[in-house]
């Protein structure tokens, strides 16, 4: 028992070795042909710059349009008799709609403020027009706007109901189509990573041609010729997504300073969110798993090629 | 150890390397395979490192039909021969030691093992002093001698040479030569495809003489009779 035991500790150390120097056999390549290194590794990263890229665009848009949900309020315009008094009143009886979340009475003059900031004007003369209370509503979310606003619309002393929720829909739709060019580019550019990894090893074989038939000569199986070309995929993968994860984070540092000035022209701030750390740890994952299989199936091919 | 029965190879293209081939090679026997150059001799010791299979016959390694293993076996058969090239086969880009190592390597010892033996095998080969040299750096026969080296460092039970001393000074064949028999007397089983005839005399071993893909010839020479083998009179 404790032979046997043993025995398999030493198959499991000569494994190890193997592994070990499989490994270091892999680094050594890509560290004796830098260049070609540096080169292959840029390109991979360039191909996952794009839809990291264009995801973390994403992922700050829509944390713009969350804020902007917030916006989803309906706008009731009273009469214009309606005075100060009579505005709460309402306001505080809209409250207690089911469907109504809260109410915000803004009088004419807080009415004429906004819009005169809004367009950029220090002042904003419509002459002797009056202008009414207005009451800001804010629905529950789950409410069916269109059908609360036909209900407003229908309640006393309402002049008018304003729902502008078009360009928010709008907004909603674009980001749809982003997301699915985030994942159509993402699904483009793995298989890119794919062939220019296995690519990349087809030429490292067809260059260390004479090495594997030397090892095949001396009886190396093929998972061990395979190996070092497998780590050497993984590698390549590993850089690729660590560049380009790299360089989105350069990217946002870039943009920071102009974002920020344009959240400031809507008396906003703005930060930029970067991709999570899990985001990272799965294009790792992900890229280095396409890497070893990129390499496989050109071990693979070549392998049968040697073998009698 | 070795047998041929009625083996055949026949390549792509319509070159008959050999016709019937059948002898026996006894474990821990040490043979010279000799004949002009087109005669078979390298693909005779090809089939017995499976680096090609039989069109015709059998190939026997230890009982084994080797002809027919699968490719999942041939890297374990394949370690059990070791093979010196006549064209060396060594990685031109790396060092004496870490062409010496590669068998070990493969079978993953532990580097401070590794150095060990890769410095006896040199030793051996006198090349000590090699180690870290390129293989570019080295003369032919140096490089025959790393080659030589690499074959044994797994001491393997069998060992193919192909015109080991085609690049050799006489001198330094001799010293080759004894070398093989040091090995063949530790129990080693060798099988020496050459040429170079007087050599083959001088050592008076069993000679095997192929001529056009057929076995023409199989000899007890001089003075070691005793290990006869059955196809001697074929």
């Amino acid at each position: 028992m404790s032979r046997m035991s043993g025995a398999n500790r030493g198959d499991l150390r000569a494994w190890a070795r193997r592994h070990g120097y499989s490994l270091l056999s892999s680094v050594g390549t890509l560290i004796r042909n830098p260049i070609t290194s540096a080169l292959t590794i840029s390109v991979l990263a360039i191909a996952l710059t794009l839809p990291l890229g264009l995801n973390t665009a994403l992922v700050n848009l829509e944390a713009v349009h969350d804020n902007l949900d917030r916006l989803d309020s309906i706008s009731v315009f009273l009469d214009v008799d309606v005075d100060e008094g009579g505005a709460r009143r309402a306001g505080s009886r809209l409250s207690n709609w089911r469907n109504i979340l809260a109410v915000d009475p803004v009088s004419p003059d807080a009415g004429m403020r906004e819009l005169a900031g809004a367009s950029g004007l220090d002042r904003f003369d419509v002459g002797d027009v009056p202008l009414p209370w207005v009451l800001e509503v804010t629905p529950n979310s789950s409410v069916d706007i269109a059908e609360l606003a036909q209900r407003l619309r229908r309640a006393q002393q309402v002049d008018m109901v304003i729902v502008d929720l078009d360009w928010v829909r709008r907004l909603d739709a674009i980001l749809g189509v982003f997301s699915r060019l985030v994942v159509l580019l993402a699904v483009l550019f793995a298989a890119s990573v794919l062939f220019v990894i296995s690519n990349n090893i087809r030429t490292e074989i067809q260059r260390r041609r004479e090495e594997i038939e030397i090892l095949a000569l001396v009886g190396a199986t093929p998972g061990y010729i395979r190996r070092p070309f497998l780590y050497s995929g993984l590698w390549m993968g590993l850089g690729g997504a660590l560049l380009a994860w790299l360089a989105v984070h350069a990217g946002l540092w870039m943009l920071t300073g102009p974002v920020e000035s344009l959240a400031a022209t809507y008396g906003a701030s703005a930060e930029l969110v970067a991709p999570p750390l899990e985001m990272l740890a799965g294009m790792l994952a992900g890229s280095g798993a396409l890497g070893i299989f990129g390499a496989w199936i050109a071990v693979s091919r070549q392998l049968a090629r040697i073998n009698p | 150890m070795i047998r041929f029965e009625h083996v055949a190879k026949r390549y792509p293209g319509g070159v008959q390397a050999l016709s019937d081939v059948n002898f026996e090679l006894e474990r821990g026997e040490m043979a010279f395979l000799t004949g002009h150059s087109g005669a078979g001799k390298s693909t005779l010791l090809r089939l017995i490192a499976v680096l090609e299979r039989p069109s015709r016959g059998q190939v026997l390694f230890d009982g084994k039909n080797i002809g027919r293993v699968s490719s999942r076996q041939i890297p374990k058969l394949r370690r059990k021969v070791g093979v010196i090239f006549q064209d060396h086969k060594l990685l031109t880009d790396r060092k004496v030691l870490d062409n010496v190592a590669l068998p070990l390597l493969i079978a993953g010892f532990s580097w401070s093992e590794i150095r060990r033996r890769v410095r006896a095998a040199l030793d051996l080969v006198g090349l000590l002093d090699k180690e870290n040299t390129l293989i570019p750096a080295l003369s032919g026969g140096q490089q025959q001698r790393v080659g030589i080296a690499r074959a044994m460092i797994a001491k393997p039970p069998v060992l193919l040479a192909d015109e080991p001393t085609g690049n050799l000074d006489p001198e330094l064949s001799e010293e080759l030569m004894r070398l093989f028999c040091t090995l063949n007397e530790l129990g080693t089983t060798v099988l020496i495809a050459t040429h170079d005839l007087d050599l083959v005399e001088r050592l008076g071993r069993r000679t095997l003489v192929l001529e056009s893909g057929c076995m023409v010839d199989d000899r007890n020479a001089g003075s070691i009779g005793a290990d006869n083998s059955e196809g001697a009179n074929s």
